[in-house]
């Protein structure tokens, strides 16, 4: 399914995903708003999030293959190298790379919301790994 | 970045939210405006849903 070049992929966006954006973004303050911009065939969700006191800058890419295939989540802000930290700062959330089965994203139940929520509870770990070298969750069976 | 850490305090709060949710029994809150930890809670009214991080089955 072509998120932005198919009849589902497009019912898809304006039932599901762009209504759970405009929620989200209702009454929060200017510089925590989703943004979205259009790159190829990808939308990209551009915002900030501050777990403690620090703000991460974040980009969360839709791919053309959305929502079969998960969000993409990458901090633009620099960190530190830690666990879960992949190639080119993205986020190890889902297994990407892992089978159907195995995958802990499921299109049928999650919006794009539910990967900035992810990317929130992943930094809020990432604060605590700063200061005590150690992540506070263990890794899911 | 000018890391600015947790104090003991938030940072044990947040720790024990963060077990909590993953345990799969608390919701852990943003704060509405700027996303900042806002607690954890057992119950969401449904208003505060878009705010409420619920457990995410993430491989961490």
């Amino acid at each position: 399914m072509g998120l932005l070049d198919t009849e589902s992929g497009k019912r898809r966006l304006l039932s599901v995903d762009l209504p759970v954006i405009e929620k989200y973004n209702e009454g929060r303050d200017l510089e925590f708003r989703i943004r979205i911009q259009k790159v190829g065939s990808t939308l990209v969700l551009c915002y900030n999030l501050k777990p403690g006191h620090n703000v991460y800058s974040i980009e969360t890419r839709l791919l053309s293959s959305y929502p079969t295939v998960p969000p993409e989540t990458r901090i633009q802000t620099l960190l530190k190298h830690c666990p879960h930290l992949l190639e080119g700062q993205t986020l190890c959330l889902w297994r990407q790379g892992s089978t159907r089965t195995s995958n802990r994203w499921d299109p049928a139940k999650f919006t794009c919301i539910f990967a900035v929520q992810a990317a929130w509870r992943w930094l809020a770990c990432y604060e605590i790994w700063h200061d005590t070298g150690e992540w506070p969750l263990p890794e899911a069976k | 970045m000018d890391f600015r850490p947790l104090n003991e305090l938030e940072r044990r709060h947040l720790i024990t939210a963060l077990r909590g949710n993953a345990d799969g029994n608390r919701v852990l809150l943003m704060d509405h405006k700027d996303t900042s930890f806002a607690g954890s809670a057992e119950e969401v009214p449904d208003e505060e849903v878009i705010n409420a991080i619920k457990s995410v089955p993430c491989h961490y």
